[in-house]
């Protein structure tokens, strides 16, 4: 009696897989867009409006090159005063990204959303101002004053390659909404004599092994010039 | 596909949670070390009893002890540093004179200072008899920058 459970169990497994796979392949095509999109990272301007300190601005841009590939461009500008304990600095300057997204996600028939990973090359011009500083000692049996030797550092350079993990959602026709974080690894800086780039346009804080975070919050329009069709 | 995914962002973040560039670790500003010697035989170490040192017009950075090597900050607002070393009630002032030069060491330590051209421009000799510049840059506190024999 038990035995034959079992049995009647395994069978109706096999029954059900078997159905499964004489399902028909779905073969309604859809037409996909394909153009220019491009954007502004939304997060900037708001950071500058709470954050007297920062400054900035991006401009995005992707086109869609194959099915699953983009190729991406950022392009921005930032002033930021960073504040330490011993030292108070400006980086102003502008930067470029470009490279590509793959997106990995399955989109349902008619659906235009983005779960990518992607690769970027970074290059950055920038000016460093020392605003001032206060030499560390140890104790405090004489306390130094705070220097302000406004010392400018012209015509620094940075390069990085970074790894960016985002998502994009079709909010509306053709409007896009993307957020993603990047993972940034400096190649080569032009260092300020006595000094160091601490903080690069684009890169953002570096830290003491070259590695760099970054985060944007996109809003993104995409121009359509053809539309192909997809199996 | 994307479990590969999650890992690489585990890996990344505890890479980049390992940073330490917060707190400042590194040697900054040195100070001023001095040794003492005996007068009569100039490669032996001799201990000062009672000393009592302090700065211009400042607290005392020891009182009444015995030993054979100090150590003293230097003025960072100034191009000169006065001390007065007592031993046994007995008072000597120095004036040692410098050039500041400030280094950028790391983020969270900003800049230290190091101090060249060192040198002693006036001295009483109550107790010292003689004084000895062993190095005229003083950039770390590894060994002692001056001799004082008495």
């Amino acid at each position: 009696m038990r035995k034959q459970h079992i049995f009647i169990y395994f069978i109706s497994i096999l029954f059900t897989i078997s159905v499964n796979s004489q399902e028909k392949i779905d073969t309604v095509k859809t037409k996909e867009s394909y153009g220019i999109r491009i954007g502004l990272d939304i997060s900037k301007p708001i950071t500058s409006f709470l954050d007297n300190n920062t400054n900035g601005y991006e401009f995005v841009g992707d086109i869609r090159v194959f099915k699953n590939y983009y190729a991406a461009v950022e392009l921005g500008f930032s002033n930021k005063t960073t504040i330490e304990d011993y030292l108070n600095f400006t980086t102003k300057g502008s930067y470029f990204k470009a490279g590509f997204n793959y997106n990995a996600y399955k989109n349902w028939k008619g659906m235009n959303n983005e779960i990518y990973i992607g690769l970027r090359y970074g290059l950055s011009f920038f000016n460093q101002t020392l605003n001032s500083y206060t030499p560390h000692v140890k104790g405090t049996y004489f306390i130094p004053n705070t220097l302000e030797p406004n010392t400018e550092f012209k015509d620094l350079t940075a390069q990085w390659i970074e790894i960016v993990f985002g998502m994009k959602v079709e909010t509306f026709k053709n409007l896009y909404l993307g957020v993603s974080v990047s993972f940034n690894n400096m190649l080569n800086t032009k260092e300020p004599e006595n000094f160091k780039n601490l903080y690069v346009p684009g890169f953002n804080r570096v830290f003491l092994n070259n590695a760099g975070v970054g985060f944007n919050y996109t809003l993104s329009y995409l121009i359509p010039i053809f539309k192909k069709e997809e199996k | 596909m994307k479990k590969n995914y999650v890992i690489i962002f585990i890996f990344l973040f505890t890479f980049l949670s390992c940073e330490k560039d917060d707190i400042c670790v590194e040697t900054t500003t040195p100070n001023l070390i001095i040794k003492f010697y005996d007068n009569d035989d100039s490669t032996a170490i001799k201990q000062i009893t009672g000393l009592t040192v302090w700065a211009d017009s400042k607290d005392s950075i020891y009182v009444d002890k015995s030993l054979d090597s100090i150590s003293i900050p230097l003025n960072l607002n100034e191009n000169f540093t006065k001390y007065i070393v007592e031993s046994n009630n007995i008072k000597d002032t120095i004036k040692f004179t410098y050039n500041r030069n400030d280094i950028f060491v790391s983020r969270s330590c900003g800049y230290k200072t190091i101090f060249e051209n060192f040198q002693i421009e006036s001295n009483t000799s109550n107790w010292i008899k003689n004084i000895s510049i062993i190095n005229s840059t003083i950039d770390n506190e590894k060994a002692a920058h001056i001799y004082i024999f008495h």
